[in-house]
């Protein structure tokens, strides 16, 4: 019998806490859970069995004897997993740090959700912007793309201007969260 | 018939080009960017023609480099395929002067289909129904505010040199209509290269249906049936159907007249589509425009009407005559089309970007893959993000929906998010299995904008990221990566090559 554990968390479709995950493998069949203090932990363990003969495809059973086909490619840090006509993104990291995307206590990184070129900075440096306000326009492949804001807070830092080009990932402004909206995150 | 024909453009439709160029023993030539070089559309060709940059206006809208190319490759003909220059009437020039054919209309009546309000015109001479609009103007313009005041909100913003949805805003409310009318100008400039605008009267409700028209030079018109096309995100089609569940035979009859009474009024000649916006409650309906090339959705039409549009277009670009008569066209069985495309379904349709880690197209009886990507390569940013269109056949529409609804369920694509799971949740969608839908389908139905609540397999999926983190590597053995994740393949590695 294997044991083996990490830290993951959801990223697509819906993005999602951290969580802690422990693994029992034995001769094929896994025992799947996660540690309780994550809120999404709504089924304590799952037991399944699992052939693959590589080529990042699989057949996975369950304990109900479904059998459902999955595959998986791994991007980066990021492992996508196809099953069943769906598909999913977890993030990947070592250790068991925080995976909020803040550089620092306290602030909160809105980046460029793919690449292109900024068309228009709608806020100014101290700033004090909503939830879901539109913060920068950019452009890509030929379509406008308004960036909004995660939380409330106040614009600590404008990392871009109009007329630039920005990578996938890239830090467009940082925000200070408001006092009391911190729990958002 | 022509011998060579360079096809100027790239993706899904070059590839399909060139499918039916080999069937009839012509060759292909290809042009392609730097980051389409070893694209499927490049890879199908028999020769292909280097068209050094990445940006659209450098390379694919380019029309000296194009011209350029035609004659590096000795073509004798080109096609445009759909976007880029296919309804540039300068092209169509361009390969006039340059001793080629263009296959497709002529400049003139590409020129007036082209301009929106033009193309009404000629439909209201024609004795078609028109949707009520502005002239084109500018934002900040004084006859938009004369146009404001004679219709009721909610009014359509529209590109004058549009298509596609690009540079189109619904605005419900006078507050916002400056703000809309700056934005979809400055869409439409780096769309078209065109900022012009006009506004337009909103039909509520309306179903979106189009007719497939082909004519010859000697001025022999015919329609090939509609397509109903009322399933959009962002004024955009996602899914095409034929027959329309909308339609009366008596109405088709109506709208096929229609179609052709406005390609003859133009002098219109090869493949165009007339499009309409139908009232199901009236059964009235309006001309929008037609498009003067061939469209997206074809093959729609194709699997109805068991012939290839291309072939007809290449005939008639010959100065053959069109041998089908109206009688003979006997739509058959029921078709359906899903344009795939790189974006986020559940975050505003962001398009995404990356590695084609994996692609397995579904295969099996009645379906139709057309397909401009392989696996393993790079989705770029720097062109449309539609990677392919799937098709399906069937002898009705119940048959139809289940051979879609199955294929979308085993199509695997990852590296890159998709609209799949957005298009299986509309195929299954109670609502459009009755066929009574409109083009607000999406805004009425948030929840298949929603992602899926199924915990069953959200848990299952974590567990297998879990089990999949600790193997050796999900990417296919067959796919160089760097150490950033980016695709490396020969034809970067390499450098630069230019074919003989």
């Amino acid at each position: 019998m294997t044991q083996y554990q990490g830290d993951m968390r959801e990223l697509y479709p819906v993005a999602g806490e951290p969580y802690h995950y422990r693994i029992e493998e034995c001769e094929g069949s896994l025992t799947f859970s996660v540690d309780g203090e994550n809120p999404a932990g709504d089924i304590p363990h799952l037991t399944l069995s699992i052939e693959s003969t590589g080529g990042g495809e699989g057949l996975c059973r369950t304990e109900s004897g479904r059998m459902l086909p999955f595959a998986w490619a791994r991007v980066g840090t990021e492992l996508h997993v196809w099953l069943d006509g769906y598909v999913y993104v977890f993030g990947t990291w070592q250790g068991r740090q925080r995976g909020s995307g803040g550089t620092d206590q306290g602030s909160e990184n809105v980046v460029a959700p793919m690449p292109g070129g900024i068309l228009e900075v709608l806020v100014r440096e101290g700033e004090r912007v909503e939830r879901n306000q539109t913060v920068v326009i950019m452009e890509s492949m030929k379509m406008e793309l308004a960036i909004t804001v995660p939380i409330d807070g106040i614009v600590r830092r404008l990392a871009v201007q109009p007329g630039q080009q920005v990578d996938r990932g890239m830090r467009l402004l940082d925000l200070a969260p408001e006092r009391g909206a911190g729990e958002q995150q | 018939m022509f011998s060579r024909v360079l096809v100027a453009n790239r993706g899904e439709i070059a590839v399909r080009i060139n499918q039916t160029l080999v069937a009839m023993g012509i060759s292909p030539v290809a042009v392609y960017s730097d980051a389409d070089s070893c694209a499927p559309h490049v890879t199908t060709a028999e020769q292909a023609i280097a068209l050094p940059g990445n940006s659209a206006e450098e390379t694919y809208l380019d029309i000296p480099r194009i011209i350029q190319a035609a004659h590096d490759g000795q073509a004798d003909a080109v096609h445009p395929g759909y976007g880029f220059l296919s309804e540039n009437p300068d092209l169509a020039r361009a390969c006039h002067e340059a001793g080629l054919t263009f296959i497709g209309p002529g400049p003139e009546s590409m020129e007036v289909l082209g301009d929106k309000v033009r193309s009404k015109e000629i439909a209201a001479v024609a004795g078609v129904p028109v949707v009520p609009s502005s002239p084109v103007c500018l934002p900040g313009d004084p006859v938009a505010s004369e146009f404001v005041e004679r219709w009721e909100f909610p009014l359509l913003v529209k590109a004058a040199a549009g298509g596609g949805g690009r540079g189109m805003r619904l605005v419900h409310q006078r507050q916002d209509l400056a703000a809309e009318m700056e934005s979809a100008s400055r869409e439409a400039q780096s769309a078209f290269g065109d900022g012009r605008i006009f506004l337009e009267r909103f039909i509520s409700g309306p179903r979106h249906i189009e007719i497939q028209v082909l004519a010859d030079s000697l001025g022999h018109t015919i329609h090939l049936g509609e397509r109903e096309c009322s399933i959009q995100r962002r004024h955009q089609k996602i899914i095409e159907e034929s027959p329309s569940p909308a339609l009366t035979t008596e109405l088709r009859q109506r709208l096929g007249d229609a179609a052709v009474a406005v390609a003859r009024q133009c002098g219109y000649v090869n493949a165009g589509t007339a499009e309409f916006l139908v009232d199901p409650q009236t059964d009235e309906f309006y001309f929008l425009e037609m498009n003067a090339r061939l469209q997206v959705e074809h093959p729609v039409t194709e699997a109805l009407a068991g012939l290839d549009m291309v072939e007809w277009q290449l005939r008639i670009a010959c100065g053959e005559h069109l041998t089908i008569q109206q009688e003979d066209i006997q739509p058959r069985g029921h078709a359906i089309e899903c344009r795939i495309y790189a974006e986020d379904p559940y975050h505003d349709f962001a398009p995404s970007t990356g590695a084609l880690l994996r692609w397995r197209p579904p295969s099996g009886p009645g379906l139709r893959m057309d397909s401009g990507v392989i696996e393993g390569q790079e989705v770029t940013v720097y062109y449309d993000p539609m990677l392919a269109k799937l098709i399906a056949w069937a002898p009705d529409r119940e048959t139809c929906l289940g051979r879609l609804e199955a294929a979308l369920a085993r199509f695997q694509a990852l590296g890159v998010i998709t609209n799949i799971p957005l298009l299986r949740s509309v195929v299954a969608h109670p609502q459009f299995r009755r066929g009574s839908y409109d083009t607000g389908f999406l805004e009425w139905n948030p929840a298949v904008t929603t992602p899926f609540a199924g915990e069953e397999s959200r848990s299952l999926a974590r567990a297998l990221a879990a089990w999949a983190a600790r193997q050796p590597d999900g990417s296919p053995s067959h796919v160089p990566l760097d150490s950033s994740g980016a695709y490396r393949g020969p034809w970067q590695t390499l450098g630069r090559q230019k074919f003989p």
